[in-house]
């Protein structure tokens, strides 16, 4: 049996709830699959509080944000959450296939939203597949989300956000961090966040990087350098750090799998993280009907990942043919507030790499 | 530019001819590779290594290049991770038992050291098989498998070595013939070889077409699925011809399997989900512990087939030499296929008698019978 749906959402994180709660408003029917142990993306495990405006929920801490959308949701009996459902294929057919626990079933919706987020990039070193080394945000996982003391003394490497905050909400776990390593020649987060860390006593090392990641069965070190212009270990600058963990904050790139298998034309921009979907000013992809929003459209950030989420959406109910009278002005508004939010320095990278992803799609068509 | 032979087709045919053609003295080689070596069928092939045919030749060929097989990574220089944990058939009725018989007797007087083993034999070597599905197996233990992605690689830079240039991503478009020579558009220009082989897998027929040439292949679809790696379970391939499926735990602990469908002719390349469920149904059949494991992956590629599923190798038209509808089992007999068609473009007499294989056996109702073919 192969269920049908007018709205298949793939991953229930900020884009991908915020879709099917613009597009259940108008009466869409609207399955979300959703992974994890509970809805909610990344924002379940994000005890910061949120910058941008009221729409993106500004001033309140990731976790709460979920809980609201959840909430939203819950309203709308047209709107079914399959949890701990993972989506394992995209057919000829347009049929999909997914596991739940053993249970396998498959869904062949009219219309698909791929909200699958991102995934934390590795780089190489020597010792990097010890236990011990560990994605940033999966050492938040086991915090913040289950609760764990994930090390005892961690070397964080990278300081863009995930980096510095993940390095705060360590210190708060009563984990020591020994240092933060960054390549690049300064800090690529938010001063805010950086300050916090520095304050607490944490050294920043600009144009750092780990060479090794020293230890038998385990991490048991870890071995930082200088580098060169050319990212090249300075012979000598070589510091040995006494550390049972290693986290990698250094970037995401978004999960693309199911717009592949879709037949999604795609292109290899590294403003937007990697490999990611040429699609449209309505978040539709190349291919008819596959919608894509958040990080799995380009990684950025939770706020705008929840204005893409909500301009899938609409569009995607839209194109089903439901009545949605502002339907221009309610677009207008919220590309407006994504251009608000990518105003500042941080925005000039995104803005770089949409420009690149308009001119694919205008050379797609 | 001007070469002696050109090759289209960077598979494991034609970058094995090419190889083989360096090897015996001619050098002046090129390959036109519309992607990359690998990037077509032989990248996407089981890449089991069988014997145990049913017809004399084709146990020769498959003979010879087990031998080739055996010694492979020595002589390329690159570990093709060729492991020879035999191929384990299973006879499900008295009529297959029968004609296993009559095959295997064929193959132990051509010096293939197969054998008819009982159930309770069949178990000592994989013993997660369902005694329930079948009557007897045969068994072949110098069978084996070969990383087709490595195999493929290892003769492309083998050739390369030896002074033959493999154009990748270049793509023939056009064929002329004038004054005994071979003119060809590509993306990438044009060339003039005084000899063109066909070795375009699943493209075997438009290819032929661009010379003249009506060839009676066609290709059709057949996907494999891959389970997650776990620790060594058994380590032959298992295959059926009732259901044509084959099972197989490549190096890294991985199963690869396949098994045999309905499909249109044609070029589709995409995954099914009615195969996923297919395969899987077959392969707890037979052996009920793959219910315990995880599907990791699926892909598809081409067979490209012929009428009898049997090749068409050799000369179609002076100097245009055609290695093509290899039916799903051009992989485990490409490498002495390679050396055969190599040595009959040089002029050199090769040890295994082709010539039932030609062209023309299709116009004067000659086909080839095998009874152990796949699919």
């Amino acid at each position: 049996m192969i269920e049908k749906t007018e709205l298949l959402v793939i991953g229930g994180g900020p884009a991908g709830l915020t879709a099917a709660l613009h597009a259940g408003r108008y009466g869409t029917k609207t399955v979300i699959v959703d992974d994890a142990i509970r809805p909610g993306g990344q924002l379940i495990k994000q005890t910061h509080k949120f910058f941008g405006s009221r729409m993106e929920y500004a001033g309140t801490r990731g976790f709460q944000i979920a809980k609201l959308l959840l909430k939203e949701l819950e309203k709308l009996n047209n709107v079914k959450i399959y949890d701990q459902t993972t989506a394992t294929g995209y057919y000829e057919d347009g049929v999909l296939t997914c596991l739940k626990g053993e249970r396998y079933f498959k869904i062949k919706p009219e219309r698909v939203i791929v909200a699958t987020g991102a995934f934390e990039k590795t780089i190489p070193f020597v010792g990097n597949d010890l236990p011990g080394v560990y994605g940033a945000g999966a050492v938040q996982t086991i915090m913040n989300l289950y609760g764990v003391v994930p090390a005892k003394r961690v070397l964080m490497v990278g300081a863009g956000n995930i980096g510095l905050i993940i390095s705060y909400q360590l210190l708060q776990t009563g984990v020591e961090v020994a240092a933060i390593v960054e390549g690049m020649d300064k800090i690529g987060g938010y001063q805010v966040h950086a300050s916090k860390v520095r304050r607490m006593g944490i050294p920043i090392l600009t144009k750092h990087t780990i060479v090794e990641a020293v230890g038998e069965r385990e991490v048991e070190g870890a071995i930082i350098s200088k580098i060169d212009e050319n990212w090249h270990p300075i012979p000598g600058t070589e510091k040995k750090l006494d550390v049972d963990t290693i986290c990698l904050a250094v970037g995401l790139s978004p999960t693309i799998d199911i717009l592949r298998q879709a037949g999604a034309k795609i292109a290899y921009i590294p403003e937007l993280g990697g490999d990611v979907a040429i699609r449209d000013e309505f978040m539709e992809t190349t291919a008819k009907g596959i919608y894509v929003a958040g990080d799995a459209a380009g990684v950025e950030e939770a706020s705008s990942a929840i204005i893409e989420g909500a301009i899938a959406g609409i569009s995607a109910a839209k194109s089903l043919g439901k009545s949605i009278p502002d339907f221009e002005k309610q677009i207008a508004k919220l590309r407006e507030e994504l251009n608000n939010l990518r105003a500042g320095p941080f925005g000039e990278k995104i803005k770089l790499g949409l420009k690149k992803l308009k001119e694919l799609n205008q050379q797609s068509k | 530019m001007n070469f002696d032979v050109g090759i289209i087709g960077g598979g494991v045919v034609g970058c094995a001819i090419a190889y083989n053609l360096a090897r015996l003295g001619e050098k002046d080689v090129v390959v036109f590779e519309k992607q990359y070596p690998g990037a077509g069928s032989t990248g996407r092939c089981g890449a089991g290594v069988r014997q145990q045919w049913g017809l004399e030749m084709n146990c020769r060929l498959a003979r010879g290049s087990v031998k080739i097989f055996e010694q492979l990574s020595s002589e390329l220089g690159v570990d093709i991770e060729f492991r020879q944990g035999g191929y384990l058939v299973l006879a499900h009725t008295e009529k297959q038992l029968e004609q296993f018989e009559r095959n295997v007797s064929l193959q132990n007087s051509l010096g293939i050291p197969s054998r008819v083993i009982t159930v309770e034999e069949a178990l000592e070597i994989v013993p997660y098989l369902n005694p329930e599905v079948f009557i007897a197996a045969t068994f072949c233990p110098t069978d084996g498998h070969a990383n087709p992605l490595l195999t493929n690689y290892a003769y492309a830079k083998a050739a390369e070595r030896l002074g033959v240039k493999i154009m990748k991503f270049t793509e023939v478009t056009g064929v002329e013939r004038l004054n005994g020579v071979f003119r060809l558009r590509t993306n990438r220009g044009d060339f003039e070889v005084g000899c063109l082989v066909n070795a375009a897998g699943g493209y075997s027929k438009p290819v032929a077409a661009m010379v003249g040439v009506d060839l009676p292949t066609y290709s059709e679809r057949h996907q494999i699925l891959v389970t997650a790696p776990v620790p060594r379970m058994f380590d032959c391939m298992v295959i059926s011809f009732t259901s044509g499926i084959y099972v197989q735990q490549v190096p890294h602990g991985s199963f690869v399997l396949g098994i045999a469908e309905d499909e249109e002719p044609g070029y589709n390349t995409n995954s099914s989900w009615q195969f996923l469920e297919h395969v899987a149904r077959e392969v707890t059949s037979i052996l009920p512990v793959f219910g315990e494991l995880s599907v990791v992956r699926q892909w598809a590629g081409l067979y490209n087939k012929t009428p009898d599923s049997q090749p068409i190798l050799g000369e179609v038209l002076p100097g245009f030499f055609v290695a093509v509808g290899f039916s799903g089992h051009g992989f485990m007999i490409a490498p002495k296929t390679a050396e055969i068609m190599a040595k009959l473009i040089l002029g050199i007499k090769p040890d295994i008698d082709i010539s039932p294989l030609s062209l023309d056996r299709f116009e004067k109702g000659e086909l080839i019978v095998e009874p152990s073919v796949v699919g």
